[in-house]
Parts: C-alpha cells; sequence; structure tokens
C-alpha cells in the first residue's frame, strides 16, 4: 500500500517546510481563558463536587490514609447489600492492605458482580478518573464489573485537562489511557439516559488523604 | 451508500410517517435542550469555538507533516499503519487482516467512517460474524435498517419498536417494560460476544500526531470492551482527524462533547496506543489503523478545505429544521442533515446527491451552533451554484426561476401578481389557515399555510414609509 500513501501525501500537496515553525504555531493554538471556569478552588475539593455533580453522577468519598480504603470499601458492600466478594485490581498498594472478611480475586469474570481500583489520579475540571494500562492495572478491571470502587490519592489530582496531558507530554505513552467520567450511561433509546450499559452501573470513587 | 432515486418520495413518505416524527422529537429536542443548558454555562464558548476552528485550520493547512508524524509515533509504538486511498481499498486491508488472522467473529466500535466506507457490509461479504456493539447500532443491525443521526442512529425508533425488536431477537429479553429494562437485556446480550470476538474494530474521533495514540470517546463503554479482549484491534480513520498533541485533543473535546449530548465530558474518553505490552494482562496481539482519504484530499483540493474541520458532533443535525421534519433516512446518504448535505455531493457525486444542498432553507442555524464554525450555508449554496452551472435543476424549476426573475426585476408587475395571490388565497382559508388549496398541495399535504394578511410588502412598505 506505498503506492496509496504516496498518492495521498501527494494529492495533499503542501510538503510542510519548517517543522519549528509549525510546532510554535501549534503551541499558540492551547486553550487558556476560553475554559470553561469551573476549577476555582483546591483541585481535589472541585474534583470530588464533579464527581457528585448530577452530570457525571458518582459517589464519593474522603478517608485519610490507604489503611483506611478497605473499610470505605466494606462500608460500600453493606450499603449495597453486596456480596464481599471482589476482583482486586493487581496492584501492589492494593494488595498490601488488609482485606480481611471480603474474599478477594485477581481474575476479572465477564460478569464480575464488583471490582475494585487504583486510579493514576484525577482531573478536577471534569471530574474524570485517570488509568494507565500496566501490568498492574488491566484495562477490563474498568469495564466489566457492575460496581467499579475506585481508590485515588487527592495528591493526584490534575486541575486541567491539560495539565494532565502536559503532564505526560514528551514520555512513553501507555497502551490505553481512560478517562473515564461516571458510570457507564445511554441515551440511544428516545433520548432517555439508562445507567450500566455495558460498562460499569456504579462508579464510587474514595478520595485518599488531602493535597497536600 | 444506497442512495434511492428519488429524494421527493423518501420525503413524503419520511412526513406521511406518523411515528416518525415523534421519534426524531424526542431524541432532539432533548440533545437541545442539553447542549442550550452546556453552553449557559460556558460564556467563553465563543472564543473556545474560535480556538478549534484554528486547530482544525492548523492541521488541514500542514496536513502531510502530521500525517508523516503520526505515522512515525504510531510505527514506535508498534501499530501497523496501513493507507488506503479509497472506501473498496480500506475494506479490502481490513478483510485481509481478519483472513489472515484466521477470524471468525468481529466486534464493532460504532464508527461513521465505517457506514461510510461500506465496512459493515464487506465483513459480512468476507463471510465474517459482525457484532455490533454500540446500543444504537445493536438496535439497527437487528432491524436492518441504515444510522438515521451520527450520534444516536437509531433515533427514529421510538422505545416501542426497540422493544419488539429485542422481544425477536434476544436470548432472554425479560419484560421490556421499561427502556432500562431494554438497555439490561442488551447488556446480557452482547456480554459473551465481547469476549468471543477474534477482532474489534473501532474508528477515531481524534489521532494524536505527536503520541501516535487513537482518541475514541463512548458513553456506553462498548469501544474498550469491543477493543481490548479479541487479538487484533482495528481502527478505520479518515486522515482529517489529526490533532497536533494530546492537549490539543482536549480542546477539541471540551467542544465535540458539549455540542453533541451537552455533557462535560463523555464517560469514557480513551487514548489507544499500540498492541499489549510486555507483562500486560489484557489489550490485543496487534493494532492497526487503516488511514483512509476517501475524498479527503479532493475536499481540500475543490474548495471544501472547511468541511474537513466537522468532528461529526451531530449538532447542526439536531438544529436543521429540515432534519426534524424528515429524519436521517431521507437523505439517502451515510450523513443526513446539513453536515451530510454538504459531504454527499462529494462522496457520491453531485448529479446523485444534487437534491441534498437544495433541501436546506438557509436559516444558518447550523452554523450558529457549529463547534468548529463550519459556514454551512454558503457551502451548502457553492453546490447549489455547481448544480445550476452544470444544469442539473429540471427544467420546470429553471422555468419557474426564469419567470421568477422577469417579474422581480419589474415591481409594478410583481405588486399586481401578489396581489392576485392575496385575493384568491383568503378564499380557501378557515380561521386562518389553509389547509387545502390548487396548486399547494406539496405545502398542504402535511401542514396548513397562514391566510395572507395586511398587503403586499410593497404596499406596507409605503405605508410605512410615509408615516
Amino acid at each position: 500500500m506505498n503506492d496509496a500513501r504516496s498518492e495521498i501525501l501527494k494529492a495533499i500537496g503542501k510538503v510542510s517546510a519548517n517543522p519549528t515553525a509549525i510546532a510554535a504555531q501549534a503551541q499558540r493554538l492551547r486553550a487558556g481563558a476560553c475554559r470553561p471556569d469551573r476549577v476555582n478552588g483546591p483541585a481535589d475539593a472541585v474534583f470530588i463536587e464533579r464527581l457528585r455533580s448530577p452530570g457525571v453522577a458518582a459517589t464519593a468519598e474522603r478517608v485519610a490514609t490507604m489503611q483506611d480504603f478497605p473499610d470505605a470499601v466494606r462500608r460500600y458492600l453493606a450499603a449495597q447489600q453486596l456480596t464481599p466478594a471482589l476482583a482486586l485490581q493487581p496492584h501492589p498498594d492494593l494488595q498490601a492492605l488488609d482485606w480481611s472478611g471480603i474474599s478477594t480475586h485477581e481474575h476479572i469474570a465477564t460478569d464480575e458482580p464488583v471490582a475494585v481500583g487504583l486510579a493514576l489520579g484525577g482531573i478536577a475540571e471534569t471530574g474524570s478518573l485517570v488509568f494507565h494500562s500496566s501490568p498492574v492495572s488491566p484495562t477490563l478491571f474498568c469495564f466489566l464489573p457492575l460496581h467499579h470502587i475506585v481508590a485515588v490519592r487527592a495528591s493526584q489530582i490534575w486541575p486541567w485537562l491539560e495539565d494532565y496531558a502536559d503532564a505526560f507530554a514528551g514520555c512513553a505513552q501507555p497502551r490505553n489511557v481512560n478517562l473515564i467520567t461516571g458510570a457507564s450511561g445511554t441515551t440511544d433509546i428516545e433520548g432517555t439516559l439508562v445507567r450500566g450499559a455495558h460498562g460499569p452501573g456504579w462508579l464510587h470513587a474514595v478520595l485518599i488523604g488531602n493535597a497536600e | 451508500m444506497n442512495h434511492a432515486p428519488d429524494f421527493d418520495s423518501r420525503v413524503a413518505a419520511a412526513l406521511a410517517n406518523p411515528t416518525l416524527k415523534v421519534a426524531i422529537e424526542r431524541t432532539t429536542g432533548t440533545a437541545r435542550t442539553k447542549r442550550a443548558a452546556a453552553m449557559a454555562a460556558w460564556p467563553e464558548f465563543p472564543a473556545a469555538r474560535a480556538l478549534g476552528r484554528d486547530i482544525k485550520d492548523h492541521v488541514i493547512e500542514n496536513l502531510a507533516h502530521y500525517l508523516v508524524a503520526f505515522e512515525k509515533n504510531a510505527d514506535a509504538a508498534g501499530t501497523k499503519v496501513h493507507w488506503a486511498r479509497t472506501g473498496e481499498e480500506a475494506c479490502q486491508i481490513v478483510v485481509d487482516i481478519c483472513r489472515k488472522a484466521g477470524a471468525k467473529s468481529v466486534t464493532r466500535a460504532k464508527s461513521m467512517l465505517g457506514e461510510e466506507i461500506g465496512l459493515p457490509h464487506a465483513l459480512e461479504a468476507a463471510g465474517l460474524e459482525r457484532v455490533e456493539t454500540d446500543l444504537a447500532e445493536h438496535i439497527i443491525q437487528l432491524a436492518g435498517d441504515p444510522p438515521s443521526h451520527i450520534v444516536w442512529p437509531a433515533l427514529h425508533k421510538t422505545r416501542e419498536q426497540v422493544a419488539e425488536l429485542f422481544r425477536a431477537h434476544h436470548r432472554d429479553p425479560g419484560a421490556m417494560a421499561t427502556v432500562e429494562a431494554m438497555v439490561a437485556s442488551a447488556r446480557r446480550q452482547l456480554r459473551e460476544k465481547f469476549m468471543a470476538a477474534d477482532v474489534g474494530i473501532s474508528g477515531a474521533n481524534f489521532l494524536v500526531a505527536d503520541t501516535g495514540a487513537v482518541c475514541t470517546v463512548t458513553n456506553e463503554g462498548n469501544a474498550e470492551l469491543t477493543t481490548t479482549p479479541p487479538r487484533i484491534h482495528i481502527v478505520t480513520a479518515g486522515i482529517e482527524k489529526l490533532v497536533p498533541s494530546t492537549a490539543h485533543a482536549m480542546a477539541m473535546l471540551r467542544l465535540l462533547v458539549r455540542s453533541a449530548t451537552g455533557a462535560e465530558l463523555t464517560q469514557y474518553t480513551t487514548f489507544h496506543n499500540g498492541p499489549k505490552r510486555a507483562q500486560d494482562r489484557d489489550g490485543p496481539d496487534e493494532f492497526h489503523i487503516v488511514l483512509v482519504d476517501a475524498g479527503r484530499t479532493r475536499m481540500l483540493n475543490e474548495g471544501l478545505a472547511e468541511m474537513l474541520r466537522c468532528i461529526r458532533c451531530g449538532a447542526c443535525l439536531n438544529h436543521c429544521v429540515v432534519y426534524r421534519q424528515i429524519g436521517g433516512h431521507a437523505y439517502g446518504a451515510t450523513y443526513p442533515g446539513p453536515m451530510g448535505s454538504v459531504l454527499t455531493p462529494m462522496l457520491d457525486g453531485l448529479e446523485q446527491a444534487q437534491d441534498l444542498p437544495r433541501a436546506c432553507t438557509l436559516n444558518g442555524q447550523c452554523q450558529e451552533v457549529c463547534p468548529v464554525a463550519i459556514p454551512l450555508p454558503t457551502l451548502l449554496r457553492g453546490w447549489r451554484e455547481k448544480s445550476w452551472q452544470r444544469g442539473f435543476e429540471p427544467a420546470r424549476v429553471r422555468w419557474a426561476l426564469a419567470l421568477w426573475r422577469f417579474t422581480a426585476m419589474r415591481p409594478r408587475l410583481y405588486e399586481f401578481a401578489g396581489n392576485i395571490g392575496l385575493r384568491i388565497m383568503p378564499l380557501f382559508a378557515h380561521g386562518g389557515w389553509i389547509s387545502r388549496m390548487p396548486l399547494a398541495g406539496g405545502w398542504t399535504a402535511h401542514r396548513d399555510m397562514p391566510s395572507p394578511s395586511g398587503g403586499t410588502f410593497l404596499a406596507q412598505y409605503r405605508r410605512r414609509f410615509k408615516k
């Protein structure tokens, strides 16, 4: 298909002479003042507020330390009347915690009722959880469970979408970056919003600690 | 694609369909309300839209540069990049990858480019089981319908019709009493299909040049369940989908999502970059991207570069007075509504699609809501001019316009003709509305016409001028 490549590039015609000038022009085209005025407080506080907003409609709470996370999970399971069995994302920080009273497994099933995960961070502007796929963060943990309970460190909240992008610009990219903003939903039948289309029907975020 | 010969009869059928208008209004009405609320909370939208326009124009201006950069970075991530001049070439590449892998089943996340190039048909012709995973695409696959909207492809179906389809086709449909129950039934139906597919195929909302990543947005989570479990993930993407960097993609996402659904961000915004890495527990072994031209370089060179800004949000459809009356199928093309009426003459040929640029009142709503400020009415007028120059208008239209021109250039004659209409039309009116009148059947068959009042424009003008 090299013919196709050269023909398409030839049809475009213009050969870009100066990559430096193009890069400089692209740099000038970054969003700044025209962003919606949302992040007008500490990033972690705005983040939790966005998570709970009607548009995102996740539930969220804050605990003091990572050691308090399993208790938050226990409270959630009890409140939702769920069996204390769950898929635990194979992250060492999660595996190091005391999960007594809950049966955990590393493999995620197609119809997994509950999965517990650890996000890389969050984005305050949109209330999004950020996951980078890796051996300790398989992608399907975010998509197969019906209930997804996610820990996120308050120190890892980026104010704006661009702040997240800039933090990893020029770095090696993970296979998948997933920005997760609320539970799965669909409006495909008569525009009516229904949660739990194919991904999780419930998303619960647990903020760990304070920003500083 | 599937362009039936007679636009007028498709429109007549759509207008006569009693449930269609209700179905269209339920979804587009909600979309308009939600978009308006999102924009009310974003006073900086005009500046953001100018930026979105400038980002896209910058990319289109330097398209070769960004395509080559994207290819280099994608390749470094282990992605296999393919190039296709035409839709057929793109379909062939996809089918060849499937064949080589010995694939039997393919899951697909919604992609308008896939529809445009006829990929669903090509997969079936190659003997592959094709499973559409977006809920709306699943509905229209069961119904055997083409999509009728670029964001809500099954918008023409009422909940009652969806329930009937699911009852007929789902293994375990359940009660089907509510929309929630219908969504749950589709979830059960598609669950195993996601995990069992050999190949997952998606489109791209953006291609990020400086990382080689493909960005997709969905609300259901079906895209990630389509692209993660199978051995192979194939992306088909138009060459205009590029943005310089992830930060630029973020600026475009703000515009895209608010314009499409009124949300601030889709539930799932994913950047796919290459195949499964060492030690990864999931992800495809092979990751392919097919970069498709299919008329885009022609648009670039034939005065339609502005249309390459389009990010397929669907806002112009939701706000179009014509689309809201006739729905998507009447357009007889992959892309309906204002953006479709600009694209289709380029994709299918002007002679075939000549009716579409005329099916427009030029009220300018589409341009007003477009998040990248595409001058859609101007582009539609451009097609009308070309159509006129090439003599596609039927003789009766040319004759009527010539007659109108003759009269309009003679004010007294024009007013005389107007006065005749003013005298005759009220004879057919009841309570100020005309529901039947000779020669006006095309209008009155589907709606009433107000009876004229207050004299001709010229008479009214004279009266006010004297004051």
